[in-house]
């Protein structure tokens, strides 16, 4: 069994193997053992200053990493701008470099720019966790979203996955396209066909219009939400719209045949894309995934932290 | 001054491939060619074994930044980078600041040739500013030298002022180069809209944008008549629309950048700058297709689109990185990268299609003619380092990258620059 990640920095779940995956998965089980503890802290990072350094607006991300950072005794600092920092005359890599300065091993990173991880990896020592790059990937949820489907499910391996919505813009859709194909699950993607990639069935995924047939099909709906901030012209009509022909309701599921679990990576639109009796039901797992996510981001930075 | 080019090969009508010849110039003009060295003391003696001599070459594309961001590029650091590059003519775009849509730009540029062995002309703007707005005092800046009229790296979206270009260049057959993109499909495109653009998360630009661009202006065209040049087409679709515009009689012409020549859109799988062009680098069948188009002579001219950029313009993230790439000094190892490598052909689409299509006098190699040729050597091995770079650009990916084929001489405008490795003696 491996016992270390093959890369030094988290930037893609593009850039991983299967192992890798198995490998947080196995260190994450011992963590969410751990942070269910009465003493929720271990010290395994006690010499190591993380950096969350994010260009661009994050409350849960940052949460659960700073979090998964402080149970793992590490020293954190935090840096947030709501703009790329070359805005304001400092371009990203004086930006990281200085807060470097002040001796940081570890960055993690959230930015507009899809590759911004990539190119910083290429000029800094330190490593990188990449906390979503634009439209690009955002790795640590779709670990957390496939180690929460192993949790609910016993195995991702041979499950039906369905992610429904803007996969377009959506860097949660192309990480867990990725994760999932890399356990062995088959994939679908559903959405209007706006939102859809011209060219993503070249992934190696199932694509389907009609949200009641791809509900029909899945195991698992991870249902996305709607970024309006993402789009530069509007991709569908109206949010009345999408909501009536692709919100996930209690009336759509109950039509099916059997039951599926709901996923969400939030925030919740509610009424949106997930209507509340069925965020709030008991085959929605989407506080597991928040729970896990501190499990799965403790896991990573401390597999990276051995890796150095 | 006599300077002798000894065993050289000559891509030329009239002589033969594989047989070497004696080539002197005599102040500036081809004195003698013969196959033996029955020639007179030389003050500059050239080892031309293994090289070939051509006409000089003639670059229809490339961005000086001079005037406005002189940081880049300027016409001196420029024009040496041309000449190290085997280029004797440079045709400049005019997306300068201010842009070259007066006559005060146009003899800027062309103020300086008389001192340059490299000669630099300028195309003029074909709208105020190359905003694509307002028309350009285009008859005067024919009047000051500009050779074509373009906007440069802006396509001209607007349909309506596309054809009143047309039909205002008919007063003296100007030439309308175009970059065909359309505007609306490529907005916040990065690069080639495709398996590539989806895995990497990014905009595309998709292919249907320059097959769009290419239909309309091919049928305002034929609506208008004039003449046509599509500057950089890098599809395959976008071939074989001029192909088949050329076989209806069209006076359409085009060219294409070296890089779409050589690489492919998995070159940006790590997010390296230096690929980030415009247009963007496609697949591997578009490749095929472009040098496919350059032997059926469906592409007219090959350009290095050398678009020198700085550290701050290139060290960046993907998005917010410009577009561009350095292409003059690199241009013959690449072309030889990308397996084009017949002496004629080159010979062909680098020196006489585009001084045919700017209207410049032809070279021939012929003794009593005024001498501008570039001698090149497919096997030379070379760096292309800080050191070696003339060009004040960091763009190039090939940078301390050892290199195979290289221009090493030019003569033009009665001046000469040879590369140190072909030196055999001077001022015996």
């Amino acid at each position: 069994m491996q016992q270390q990640l093959s890369v030094k920095h988290l930037l893609g779940i593009k850039n991983i193997s299967s192992e890798d995956i198995r490998l947080i998965f196995d260190t994450a089980d011992n963590f969410k053992e751990v942070i269910n503890r009465p003493i929720k802290k271990v010290p395994s990072l006690r010499d190591i200053t993380i950096a969350n350094v994010f260009f661009e607006n994050s409350t849960r991300t940052r949460l659960s990493f700073e979090l998964a950072e402080k149970r793992l005794s590490a020293d954190v600092i935090n840096f947030s701008s709501s703009n790329s920092s070359v805005k304001k005359g400092e371009t990203l890599l004086d930006t990281v470099n200085n807060i470097l300065a002040m001796k940081v091993d570890m960055v993690v990173m959230r930015h507009s720019s899809p590759g911004a991880p990539h190119f910083l990896s290429r000029h800094i020592k330190a490593n990188i966790v990449n906390a979503g790059d634009g439209t690009h990937e955002h790795p640590t949820q779709a670990l957390l979203d496939t180690f929460s489907i192993r949790e609910k499910l016993g195995e991702v391996e041979g499950k039906k996955v369905v992610i429904i919505g803007d996969i377009l813009h959506s860097r949660v859709a192309l990480s867990n396209i990725f994760a999932l194909q890399k356990l062995g699950a088959e994939v679908m993607v559903c959405g209007p066909n706006t939102l859809l990639p011209k060219y993503v069935r070249e992934l190696g995924v199932k694509v389907e219009l009609d949200v009641d047939k791809a509900l029909q099909w899945c195991d698992v709906a991870n249902v996305l939400r709607i970024q309006l901030e993402r789009q530069q012209m509007k991709f569908f009509p109206s949010l009345r719209e999408y909501s009536l022909y692709y919100g996930i309701n209690k009336a759509r599921l109950q039509k099916l045949d059997k039951q599926i679990v709901v996923m969400h990576p939030g925030p919740i639109n509610r009424g949106v894309e997930l209507s509340s009796d069925v965020a709030d039901a008991d085959n929605a797992i989407i506080l597991d995934q928040v729970e896990n996510g501190v499990a799965v981001r403790m896991a990573v930075l401390y597999l990276l932290a051995a890796n150095k | 001054m006599r300077i002798s080019i000894k065993n050289v090969q000559i891509a030329a009508k009239g002589f033969n491939p594989g047989e070497s010849y004696h080539v002197s110039v005599v102040d500036g003009k081809i004195a003698e060619i013969g196959p033996s060295s029955s020639l007179a003391e030389a003050e500059l003696e050239i080892d031309g074994s293994g090289c070939w001599l051509s006409a000089g070459w003639c670059d229809l594309r490339a961005h000086f930044n001079d005037p406005g961001m002189e940081h880049k590029e300027d016409l001196e650091s420029g024009a040496l980078a041309a000449a190290d590059g085997g280029f004797t003519a440079v045709a400049l775009l005019p997306n300068t600041e201010p842009a070259l849509d007066n006559k005060k730009g146009i003899r800027y540029i062309l103020s300086g040739n008389s001192q340059r062995l490299t000669q630099l002309y300028p195309l003029g703007a074909v709208s105020i500013g190359a905003k694509g707005e307002e028309l350009a005092e285009m008859m005067d800046l024919r009047q000051a030298g500009a050779l074509a009229f373009t906007d440069g790296t802006r396509p001209i979206t607007n349909t309506a002022l596309l054809l009143k270009s047309l039909q205002y260049l008919l007063h003296f057959n100007g030439l309308l180069i175009n970059h065909p993109t359309e505007a609306s499909l490529v907005r916040g495109g990065q690069m080639h809209e495709g398996i590539n653009s989806t895995l990497l998360g990014m905009k595309g630009m998709p292919v249907l944008a320059e097959e769009m661009a290419i239909e309309r202006d091919l049928r305002l065209l034929e609506y208008a008549g004039g003449r046509l040049h599509f500057s950089g087409i890098s599809t395959a679709a976008g071939v074989d629309l001029v192909r088949n515009a050329k076989a209806r009689g069209l006076a359409v012409s085009c060219d294409v950048s070296v890089a779409h020549l050589v690489f492919t859109d998995n070159a940006l799988l790590d997010f390296d700058t230096n690929y980030k062009v415009n247009p963007p680098l496609r697949q591997e069948e578009d490749r095929k297709a472009l040098i496919d188009g350059l032997k059926d002579g469906t592409i007219d001219a090959i350009v290095t689109d050398h678009q020198p950029q700085d550290t701050e313009s290139k060290k960046l993230e993907f998005d917010l990185a410009e577009f561009g790439m350095m292409g003059l000094q690199t241009f013959y190892a690449s072309l030889l990268k990308a397996g084009v490598l017949d002496a004629s052909l080159l010979a062909e689409k680098v020196s006489h299609a585009p001084r045919r299509l700017l209207g410049l006098p032809s070279i021939e190699i012929k003794a009593g003619e005024s001498a501008n040729l570039t001698l090149f050597s497919p096997e030379f091995e070379w760096q292309f380092t800080e050191e070696t770079n003339f060009s004040k650009g960091i763009n190039s990916p090939f940078f301390n990258q050892t290199l195979r084929g290289k221009a090493l001489g030019v003569i033009a405008n009665g001046m000469h620059h040879f590369h140190s490795a072909v030196v055999v003696k001077t001022n015996g």
